[in-house]
């Protein structure tokens, strides 16, 4: 029992870093922290400016097996 | 012309404020001048643990809108000539900072100090962003758990998209503090050992800081860890400190516990 006890808090460090690893990972590729984000962002947002009304406007990063997409959706004025 | 740093973490909680207070006040007992602004905006805490509490009449903010001038708001250390403090608004909402004004502000103060050290708000909206928005440099600041770790970095992840310094196509530099190390549950595989960390994260160790009572019991009073001598985690902001004005101190290695360390010289012997 005591070997067993020792094994298992043995592990909890191990699977704490194997778990931040993969979640880490993971967040870093749906990130879209872009250094120019902010400037892209309100760009597209004068662009659709000149015909539209345009509340708000989210991008995001989508995966399509090879392929990697930034989805932009433009929120428009009622 | 100083250095700008934010203390930047991601989760609240993990010591960001004991940090920028404790390597403030080393830095000024390292004969360097330095500020700690607090950037929290409606949530003020380092005038507590900086035992300042009482002394503070202007704000940041109303610096920012010409209500006061610096001069008056800056408010000087009971314990260091060297160290300054400015003290975050706890009426406002952090809404109120805009990049304009906190520009100004930090170059301002990077002017008149060698150290600019701005106590960021936990969470990565819009008070963080103001906060590293003008850093030269980041420190890091995390506990060896998980959800420390992941916060972090965010943290991180938008410090290197959104400063300024990396718009311009330059680096920030970042360095990290693991805060609050339990040295024999890292030696029983319980607790993340600082390799790891730094691993996951990819980036540079700034110093350790082992889990210690006297922490409380010196925020209970107003006085920085850093002041009592006896403290294993004053001990450790010492030497943080000390690398911070450029001096070489070596890492000591606070995740091996007494017994631990008694059983490796043990072992030497047998």
């Amino acid at each position: 029992m005591f070997i067993l006890d020792f094994f298992r808090t043995k592990q909890s460090a191990s699977i704490a870093k194997d778990r931040l690893t993969i979640a880490i990972m993971s967040d870093r590729k749906n990130s879209t922290n872009y250094p120019f984000m902010d400037e892209m962002k309100s760009e597209i947002i004068d662009v659709v400016k000149k015909y539209i009304g345009v509340r708000g406007i989210e991008i995001k990063k989508e995966f399509d097996g090879d392929f990697e997409a930034l989805s932009i959706d433009v929120m428009l004025e009622k | 012309m100083g250095i700008i740093i934010a203390v930047i973490s991601g989760k609240g909680g993990v010591g960001k404020t004991t940090a920028t207070a404790n390597l403030g006040l080393g830095i000024g007992l390292n004969d360097q001048k330095c500020v700690v602004v607090d950037f929290d905006i409606g949530q003020r805490n380092l005038d507590m643990i900086l035992g300042l509490e009482n002394r503070v009449v202007y704000d940041m903010v109303q610096v920012m809108d010409g209500e006061a001038s610096l001069k008056q708001a800056l408010i000087k250390s009971k314990v260091s000539k060297n160290l300054f403090f400015l003290a975050a608004s706890q009426s406002k909402d952090k809404s109120v900072l805009v990049s304009s004004k906190v520009e100004k502000l930090v170059l301002q103060l990077k002017k008149d100090f060698d150290f600019v050290i701005l106590d960021s708000p936990a969470g990565i909206e819009s008070g963080f962003e103001h906060t590293i928005e003008f850093a030269d440099a980041a420190i890091v600041v995390v506990n060896p758990e998980v959800s420390s770790i992941r916060d972090a970095d965010r943290a991180i992840g938008i410090l290197d998209s959104k400063s300024n310094k990396v718009k311009q196509g330059e680096d920030v530099a970042k360095y990290l503090i693991i805060n609050r190390i339990v040295a024999d549950m890292v030696e029983s595989g319980e607790m993340l050992k600082s390799e790891d960390i730094l691993d996951i994260l990819d980036i540079k160790l700034l110093g350790k800081i082992p889990e210690d009572r006297g922490v409380i019991d010196a925020s209970n009073q107003g006085k920085p860890v850093i002041l009592d001598k006896k403290s294993i985690a004053g001990q450790a902001y010492t030497r943080i400190s000390g690398r911070l004005c450029g001096k070489q101190i070596d890492m000591k290695d606070i995740e091996i516990s007494d017994s631990g360390l008694f059983k490796k010289i043990a072992g030497m012997f047998r």
